[in-house]
């Protein structure tokens, strides 16, 4: 019961980031929109207005990949999955998720950390961006820490995903152990 | 090994774990096995995050999910249920017209997510049961709608266009420097979007003509709607329905393609243009909005990490020199250039039976792209026929992806050799528009060195 609402309680982190992050997919409308206008009108053109889009685009994917493996959004070829028992599809996905998923996670946030995090990277260098009148600090530093949280959200839900197939796998001997039993 | 880990990729797809983490997990275990024999070089692996910044601030590639948000707002808003109803009452009088309503519905609004079985979905649900309920035989009623479900990948503004866009820019630039180029032309996502065009409506125009023909010959396959069954179409309606989609949309397309805005402002514009439809349509809320809001960060998410995916499986697949594999098995084949052409298509229709277009164009293009136009083919040539052979292969029974979710939305007594007769017409249509591509190249290649120079 107590492993249950755990879950419940994790599954909530993905959950909610999603629906904020949502509302970035507006902004960036409204800064493309505005960008436009104060050019065209205005005659006002920023070079971190136009970097912005950018940023909350990058920002926008980063948040949402877990989130969207929540949904299970993520495309699969399901010519043969969509026809298989649930048994099955269960231990696929609790395969895929310790052999394909979690490495994945784990290398590229291994190999980011430095990027990062390093005694050269983007926080260390308080890294602006390349153009002037570009992003100040901290924008760069933030996305590319997002280089980071992405792995970590994808492998918090790739756990969860691998949880529910063992729920469906056990749940499933339960019921043919009944049946033999009966 | 380059060769086995592809082979090696397609075999574990089938298994049916989501496509991107599949790439490029498969590749990760195919990179330790190589590090530990000592046939791989550990470097290869240390380029992922310049790649995934490389992804987060590619610029062409920040259009795609405005251009989602727009599909989006405007399949919520359901313009494409007004645009059909529209378009069926406006030729009501002779038979075959809903036929050809789905057919331009297809081409105006099928492309919002870039998902082959996400929009023949959409348009067999739309329009197949009204076209049953109107005597359509089911064979004609499936294979148009498959064929015009599709077609709205290759017609621009389209998600996947953006995407190959992007690929084969790259794709091009790689190939002039390998040749010592420095100074050749460059393309862009606009060059493709102009290059489709003409192509996309040629496809439109031969549907077309092959459903009023059929309707003029044997038109108790497409009957017209009865007395009961038509309805006028108000003047206001008209407006509505039709007018304001047909400009949102030649609004976008066109400024994109006068170069007055990138692909972006223009998706963005599009984008915020749709809600205001939205609005005017009364459709438009807080949970509507967060619903667009939501549903436009899973679709991006879901494109942005299969690219993610394949550019670590095309970091894997160089280190084990797969791409000098490709070039000589490519360039050494005897018939030179056209035959590594039909080879590289052949492949790719096959690989259409189980791949959607954005991973083809992740995972293939990049690989056989700077090869093919090392031997001499137009880019933008190149998109459209990649274009409209992958669309092909998702008509072709019996694996087509669109054969396959119209099975899973039509009616038990649509049967699966109705969907297969269907197609096949549509099928010969495609075929006979590549024919004419590969022997008069301009009808692509014209529009964008008129517009662009």
């Amino acid at each position: 019961m107590t492993s249950t609402r755990r879950r419940s309680s994790l599954q909530r982190i993905n959950a909610g980031l999603g629906r904020a992050v949502a509302w970035l997919t507006l902004l960036m409308v409204i800064n493309v929109v505005a960008v436009i206008v104060a050019r065209d009108l205005f005659g006002f053109g920023r070079i971190w207005m136009q970097e912005l889009t950018t940023w909350l685009h990058a920002c926008i994917f980063l948040l949402g990949i877990g989130y969207t493996l929540q949904h299970n959004e993520h495309v699969r070829v399901d010519i043969f999955y969509q026809r298989m028992r649930a048994r099955t599809r269960a231990w696929i996905d609790l395969v895929g998720v310790l052999v394909l998923l979690l490495p994945v996670a784990g290398i590229v946030l291994w190999m980011s950390w430095d990027y990062v995090f390093g005694t050269r990277g983007s926080w260390a260098g308080f890294e602006t961006s390349s153009q002037a009148g570009g992003l100040p600090y901290p924008f760069p530093s933030i996305a590319k820490t997002l280089m980071l949280v992405m792995p970590a959200l994808l492998g918090l839900q790739g756990l969860l995903m691998a949880a529910d197939a063992v729920t469906t796998l056990r749940q499933d001997r339960q019921d043919s152990n009944t049946e033999h039993s009966e | 090994m380059a060769l086995a880990l592809f082979v090696c990729v397609v075999i574990v797809l089938m298994a049916g774990f989501p496509v991107a983490l599949t790439l490029a997990g498969t590749s990760l275990v195919f990179a330790a096995i190589g590090l530990i024999t000592g046939q791989f070089d550990a470097a290869f692996l240390g380029s992922i995050p310049n790649r995934l910044y490389g992804i987060m601030t590619n610029d062409t590639l920040v259009a795609v999910p405005l251009f989602i948000f727009m599909g989006i707002t405007l399949e919520r808003a359901k313009i494409a249920e007004a645009l059909l109803d529209a378009l069926s009452r406006a030729f009501s009088r002779g038979s075959g017209g809903l036929g050809i309503a789905v057919v331009l519905v297809g081409m105006l609004l099928a492309a919002s997510t870039g998902i082959v079985g996400a929009t023949v979905v959409t348009m067999g649900l739309l329009s197949l049961p009204t076209m049953l309920k109107r005597g359509y035989a089911p064979s004609v009623a499936t294979g148009t709608i498959c064929a015009a479900g599709t077609l709205g990948q290759i017609i621009p503004p389209s998600i996947v266009l953006v995407l190959l866009g992007d690929v084969l820019s790259a794709a091009n630039q790689q190939a002039q420097i390998a040749s010592g180029n420095y100074s050749g032309k460059t393309i862009s996502v606009g060059d493709l979007f102009a290059g489709a065009l003409l192509p996309g409506l040629m496809l439109v125009g031969l549907y077309l003509a092959w459903l009023i023909w059929l309707a003029w010959r044997q038109p108790t396959l497409m009957p017209a709607p009865t007395e009961a069954q038509r309805a006028p179409l108000g003047a206001g309606q008209f407006i509505r329905a039709l007018l304001a989609p047909l400009v949102l949309i030649i609004m976008v397309l066109g400024s994109i393609l006068t170069g007055k805005a990138t692909p972006t402002e223009a998706a963005g514009v599009g984008a915020a243009g749709a809600l205001g439809l939205a609005a005017l349509r009364g459709s438009l809320n807080i949970a509507a909005l967060e619903d667009i809001m939501q549903r436009t960060v899973r679709v991006t998410s879901m494109v942005f990490l299969i690219l993610i995916g394949a550019s670590i499986f095309a970091l894997v697949f160089r280190g084990y020199d797969g791409d000098v594999a490709v070039h000589a098995l490519l360039a050494d084949l005897p018939g030179g250039m056209w035959s590594a052409f039909v080879v590289v298509m052949l492949v790719m229709f096959l690989l259409g039976f189980v791949l959607d277009f954005i991973e083809i164009t992740f995972v293939v293009v990049p690989i056989v792209g700077p090869v093919l136009l090392g031997l001499g083919i137009d880019p933008i040539w190149l998109g459209v026929m990649i274009a409209i052979n992958l669309q092909t292969s998702f008509l072709t029974p019996p694996f087509g992806f669109a054969l396959f979710y119209l099975r899973g939305v039509a009616p038990a007594s649509v049967t699966t050799g109705d969907l297969y007769r269907g197609v096949i017409p549509f099928i010969i249509i495609q075929l006979l528009a590549m024919l004419v591509l590969a022997l008069v190249p301009q009808i692509a290649t014209w529009l964008p060195s008129v517009i662009y120079g």
